[in-house]
């Protein structure tokens, strides 16, 4: 299997920089989503990949390949489009051996191959029917599963479960997460839905602006953003950010009213401008606590699983707090915040974490 | 059961009526359309009437004599007659050849510019390839008369600068037909150009780009991706395009007359001659009826491939 390396990736159109000098490496045999919010640059950067759009700058090698002047036909990849592409005047069988003619294998193979991926994406029963008659959600799994057949290098994914119904969608995001833990290949996978992302990904690389800004495990990219954009991007709600007013730097010293504790941040601590906390990283207590800071409930939500999800101003600073069932059924206009020092994350005046 | 059916049919019964608001927004939207339904059946509606009418009497306008009912002596006139059996089967010739030549040249240059949609000058280029088909038919005949002058024509110019001798194609008896063809080639290929391109843009873009990932031959790309979605537009170019050449008139007329003899004498050029040179105007408008049966009936077939085509897909 082939990793992905991007080397200074620049692609323009016109006056519009929509991927911007990106360095960078794919792994291979792993999954990595590209993730980030519309316009960001993460489908151009794919196509780049393919070899359907040529980037303005820079070169693009697979392993030590250097393939920035290969077309498409010739990268040995495959691709999942957003739109269900089949192959028409077909049968479902047909779909998925298609792509496999140009790979001169035995009939015997041939059959191994589709019969496999038929059976892992739940498609036997349709084998025999026309591609025409069926379902958008189906069109997308068959898309799928030729990619699959044909057992290129790298598979490329661009939001491949956006325009399917919502049961589809589920069904398809279950087979195909079943199915990235088959595979050996290099993956790559566009999308803007984090909860897509968080699923399938082994790592995530955040994109912004045409710039990847972070590329990390999901827990990692999750717990440990690097920059504002990365806390309030992923996470729903994103994470609070608390202003300049509310922290006081002495030394190293950083303290706060928000939390009772001193936090000794070193050398680091004349940088801290802001400070980012996580929904569930406040905890709540509806009694008066010890050194807990007092905040007034604005509103109480429940959401699905029965956690709650409560807005709480803390003097003139509003932050939504994520609590148990039992603390959020309970809780009245007052309660007692802290916070632990471990889901504190400083940034600086640029929003990048400390 | 049988009550909820009854309610069914009621309510279908009733539906009309509670839709009454509707109704003035009818006489809007007919209010509308009225001008063009005024002159659509002044201009056209009525006159079709009237040429039936006419088919079946004895009508020359030069004639002293009152228009006589003969029944269909008209029809099984000119189905006896020799020369306009030559007229219409000269047409059929000359249709299949100009469509088939005019549709393969179209979707080639179609193609091209297809492929090649980032060539520098390609509007320029585009625009001045269609300007022939927005040329009158009429100045078209013309200047290509001109053009192919023996004696004034640039043509001829060229030929004799070379050393030989001039020729002149609309009046020789093997070059006349096929001149007509390939100025009429000349005229019409845009248009089937045209309507390539726009069958070809009504591929969708993924599906030419998935066939690209999935490394499929040409032909297999052509059979199972483009086709498809090209073949109604492309179809319909062609119905036209088949149409319209049965009724080519104006090309034939001004450039040869019809002639030499009788070698470039398509049906509507006879008729022409039988309505406004020997004011038969009976016996023209019963060879009308005939075309028009021959125009309805291309029609059809399309529109019967089209729906079948349809019905399969659903």
């Amino acid at each position: 299997m082939y990793d992905i390396k991007l080397q200074g990736i620049t692609k323009k159109f016109d006056a519009f920089t929509a991927v911007n000098d990106i360095n960078f490496t794919i792994p291979k045999s792993s999954v990595t989503v590209l993730l980030g919010p519309s316009g960001c640059g993460k489908t151009t950067l794919m196509r780049m990949i393919a070899g359907l759009e040529s980037p303005t700058e820079g070169r693009i090698f697979f392993d030590e390949h250097d393939v920035t002047d290969v077309p498409t036909r010739r990268r040995n990849i495959g691709m999942v489009f957003q739109y269900p592409v089949i192959y028409r005047g077909t049968s479902v069988r047909k779909n998925l051996e298609l792509p496999l003619l140009s790979e001169k294998l035995s009939k015997a193979e041939m059959d191994k191959r589709v019969d496999e991926v038929a059976e892992i994406l739940d498609l036997q029963d349709v084998l025999k029917r026309q591609v025409e008659e069926l379902d958008n959600g189906t069109r997308q799994k068959i898309a799928v599963g030729r990619e699959v057949a044909r057992q290129p290098r790298i598979i490329l994914f661009d939001e491949p479960i956006t325009n399917i119904d919502l049961t589809s969608k589920l069904e398809l995001k279950r087979s195909m997460k079943e199915l990235f833990g088959r595979l050996k290949q290099t993956i790559v996978y566009v999308t803007h839905d984090q909860t897509e992302a968080m699923t399938l990904a082994d790592q995530i690389a955040l994109m912004q602006d045409g710039v990847i800004t972070q590329c990390d495990s999901p827990k990692e990219i999750y717990e440990k953003p690097n920059s504002q954009f990365a806390g309030w991007f992923l996470g729903n709600p994103g994470m609070n950010f608390v202003p300049p007013q509310f922290i006081n730097v002495s030394g190293s010293k950083i303290t706060s009213p928000l939390f009772s504790q001193t936090i000794d941040f070193g050398t680091k601590a004349s940088s801290a401008d802001t400070f980012g906390v996580r929904a569930e990283g406040i905890n709540v207590s509806t009694t008066e606590t010890k050194g807990g800071v007092q905040a007034r409930v604005t509103r109480k939500s429940i959401g699905a699983g029965g956690q709650y999800l409560l807005d709480l101003a803390v003097g003139s600073l509003l932050i939504k707090a994520r609590v148990s069932h039992s603390i959020g059924r309970t809780a009245k206009d007052a309660v007692w915040t802290s916070i632990e020092s471990e889901n504190i994350t400083f940034f600086d005046k640029s929003g990048k974490a400390l | 059961m049988a009550k909820s059916v009854e309610t069914l049919e009621k309510s279908i019964k009733d539906a009309p009526k509670a839709k009454k608001p509707e109704s003035k927004k009818n006489w809007f939207s007919w209010g509308l359309l009225a001008p063009v339904l005024f002159f659509f059946i002044l201009m056209s509606v009525l006159p079709t009437i009237w040429m039936f009418g006419l088919a079946f009497y004895d009508y020359t306008l030069t004639s002293a004599n009152k228009p006589k009912l003969i029944g269909f002596k008209n029809f099984t006139d000119f189905l006896a007659n020799q020369q306009l059996a030559g007229s219409v089967s000269r047409t059929f010739i000359f249709l299949l050849c100009a469509v088939i030549i005019q549709t393969l040249l179209g979707i080639l240059i179609g193609v091209l510019f297809w492929k090649n949609d980032k060539m520098p000058g390609r509007r320029l280029a585009l625009t001045l390839f269609f300007t022939p088909m927005v040329v009158t038919p009429i100045a078209t005949s013309l200047f290509w008369k001109f053009i192919l002058d023996p004696t004034l024509g640039v043509i001829n110019y060229f030929v004799s600068v070379l050393g030989f001798e001039r020729f002149d194609t609309l009046t020789d008896q093997t070059l006349a037909f096929p001149t007509l063809v390939f100025v009429d080639t000349w005229m019409w290929t845009p248009f089937m150009t045209l309507m390539t391109l726009a069958a070809l843009g009504s591929v969708p873009k993924a599906e030419l780009e998935a066939a690209q990932v999935d490394r499929l031959p040409i032909t297999r790309l052509i059979r199972t991706v483009i086709w498809p979605h090209a073949k109604f537009i492309l179809g319909l170019g062609i119905l036209l395009r088949t149409i319209d050449a049965f009724k080519t008139m104006d090309l034939a007329y001004v450039m040869t007359g019809g002639g030499p003899g009788d070698r470039t004498e398509l049906i509507a050029v006879s008729l022409y001659r039988f309505a406004f040179k020997s004011f038969k105007l009976g016996y023209s408008s019963a060879v009308s009826v005939f075309l028009m049966f021959i125009a309805i009936a291309l029609t059809s077939i399309y529109l019967y491939i089209l729906n079948a085509k349809k019905k399969s897909e659903a």
